[in-house]
């Protein structure tokens, strides 16, 4: 731990201001003393560079999973005062909603078992993967505008889903401030061919089944049963959401210089939120974020005809348990010293996870709090989770998005083969299935901080609840 | 090779040394497509590209960035890239062929380049300069 970081509770670590330069705020992270061994010094100090940016409200956050990143670290959540904060693409990241999703069916381990060979393969042919992958069909430029501004709504209305997939969706599946007009056409034309694919890198989709309840009313709440079969797909914005943020950094850089910012880091160039160069990136940022929701809804809808077909399914015993994103900046209310104001919250590497009686929730949830859909990486158990009051209190109503590296992929290649990791788990009970070696080799168990670990620390510290394990059956990865 | 790897955890980092600017961005060019597509990739096509920035690192992330655009755009790998830079403005003949998924698959996806560390370093026996690729 860096000389002078304070501890604040069991799990709270305080980064002092002068820890870095005009820090206008302190840092807080949230880490367990296991995990200390694998804090990179670099990311404490993106917590702190944050803290300079100007109107930052009360902390610059990380949670349990944070490590180094584009400006502000992985893990990274920072809200923003509307009247002089900022905006800044770094606190977003460059794959704009990057997120993750759920749903259930009414099958059971044993139902799958005989056909789960089949399954996968069938789920791997159906959804593009891998570096290069493209859809089948090329989008017009009418319906990519129809994905930039309505989002999952759009994908719903063309036949990829139901009214309740929208109500099961951060946002009810799309921004409503999108500004088509402030996406580039370089942004444009990397979107025509890539809708309803899944990318590659930490990307996939994976067959789960319900291992362990920890939470039996919320669960059911939630529609989770124990021995449940389910699908999970982590996807996000693909190369219009990667262009988007490219081109906004240019734009933001020379606003930083226009409006006299002063930053410790090239990569938090930013710009009022009120500014024109601000509000366009907001704009951008907001359709790059409805084409990934557009995007996860049509895997969705992929997905469910497969399981349907292979296993003589009705649609409607699929059902959405929710969808969250982990790259965004959105205006949200919150309690500031007393005071109901809006502000504008980045999570990079960050999950919202509001609590009971928070706008943006179903009806039949609203008591409850937001159900908190947590991937693991590739052969380790995914989290289901739930957002709490705890969370609104501490860090903006957010929490962690995952586990987090710790081994790089030169590494990983070097250490490891796909082939042998392949195998391991096969030996475990999980196919995988992926285009090459390499990218089970870079996504191996061993190369991130263990899952529930980081699950437990956001736990123990009260910004979410544990509600269930899932193990994985197969996955699918670019 | 044209690019060594450095440790990194989470992205892709690489330093590269060329005696002359436009061998340094043509070899960060061509560390960009082997992280991305692998060393398997042949120049059957061709397009230029002509850039302008304000300072080396800003040119290089530009360039870098546009072949990005490029590829992921239209559907093909880059070869060789023959740059040629004056002052901070840039001109390249790229070679390419299309992404052909027996040969290209085994790469990592690159999401955008990433100025941590970057500085264009001059010394006695060239250039160098270190880039993270965001993954």
């Amino acid at each position: 731990m860096p000389p002078s970081v304070t501890r604040a509770g069991e799990y709270e670590w305080e980064v002092p201001i002068g820890f870095v330069p005009k820090m206008r705020v302190p840092g807080r992270f949230f880490l367990s003393e296991h995990l200390e061994s694998i804090l990179e010094s670099g990311a404490v100090h993106q917590l702190a560079n944050v803290a300079t940016m100007p109107g930052i409200i009360r902390y610059s956050l990380a949670m349990p999973d944070i490590h180094l990143g584009y400006g502000f670290p992985i893990g990274g959540v920072a809200a923003f005062s509307l009247d002089d904060g900022v905006i800044s693409p770094g606190g977003v990241g460059f794959d704009i909603n990057c997120g993750v999703r759920l749903f259930t069916t009414p099958l059971g381990e044993k139902d799958i078992e005989a056909r789960r060979r089949d399954l996968i393969e069938a789920l791997f042919q159906k959804v593009p993967t891998g570096v290069g992958g493209k859809s089948s069909t090329k989008v017009s430029d009418r319906i990519l505008e129809q994905m930039m501004v309505k989002g999952a709504k759009y994908a719903v209305e063309s036949g990829n889903g139901t009214e309740r997939d929208l109500l099961r969706c951060e946002e009810g599946g799309f921004m409503k401030n999108a500004d088509i007009h402030a996406v580039s056409s370089h942004a444009r034309q990397r979107g025509y061919a890539q809708g309803g694919t899944l990318g590659s890198g930490n990307h996939f989709l994976e067959v789960q089944v319900v291992r362990e309840i920890f939470d039996p009313s919320t669960a059911k709440a939630f529609g989770i049963n124990l021995g449940q079969v389910c699908c999970m797909v982590h996807c996000g914005s693909r190369g219009l959401g990667h262009q988007t943020c490219t081109d906004h950094i240019k734009v933001l850089e020379a606003a930083t210089k226009k409006y006299q910012i002063s930053l410790p880091d090239r990569q938090l160039a930013c710009a009022p939120l009120d500014s024109p160069e601000g509000k366009a990136y907001f704009g951008a940022m907001a359709a790059a974020a409805n084409y990934a929701w557009a995007n996860r809804q049509m895997i969705t809808h992929a997905s469910r005809e497969i399981f349907a077909k292979t296993f003589s399914l009705e649609y409607a015993d699929m059902p959405l348990v929710y969808d969250v994103t982990h790259n965004v900046a959105k205006i949200e209310e919150h309690l500031v010293e007393g005071k109901r104001m809006n502000v504008c919250v980045h999570r990079k590497g960050a999950t919202r996870a509001f609590g009971p009686g928070s706008p943006d929730l179903p009806s039949d949830l609203a008591g409850i709090g937001q159900p908190v859909v947590i991937p693991g990486s590739m052969g380790t158990s995914s989290f289901i989770l739930c957002g709490t009051a705890g969370a609104m209190e501490k860090t903006f109503g957010s929490t962690c998005h995952g586990a987090g590296r710790v081994m790089s992929r030169s590494a990983a290649k070097k250490k490891l083969s796909g082939k042998e990791v392949a195998a391991d788990l096969l030996k475990k009970g999980i196919l995988v299935r992926a285009h090459n070696d390499n990218a089970i080799a870079d996504e191996a168990p061993d190369v991130y901080k263990p899952s529930d670990e980081v699950v437990g620390i956001v736990h123990n510290v009260g910004i979410s609840r544990l509600v269930a394990r899932l193990s994985p059956l197969g996955v699918i990865k670019g | 090779m044209s690019f060594e790897d450095l440790p990194h955890t989470a992205d892709i980092r690489i330093r590269v040394r060329a005696p002359s600017m436009d061998d340094l961005f043509k070899d960060a060019a061509d560390a960009l497509m082997e992280v991305m597509y692998g060393k398997d990739r042949a120049g059957l096509d061709t397009t230029e590209v002509a850039l302008e920035s304000p300072d080396a690192e800003s040119l290089l992330t530009d360039f870098l960035s546009e072949l990005l655009f490029i590829t992921d755009s239209k559907g093909v790998v880059i070869a060789r890239a023959d740059v040629s830079i004056d002052r901070f403005r840039l001109r390249a003949v790229l070679y390419t062929e299309p992404f052909d998924p027996a040969r290209h698959s085994g790469g990592t996806e690159v999401k955008g380049i990433s100025y941590t560390g970057m500085t264009v370093q001059q010394g006695s026996r060239g250039y160098s300069v270190e880039i993270v690729f965001d993954v």
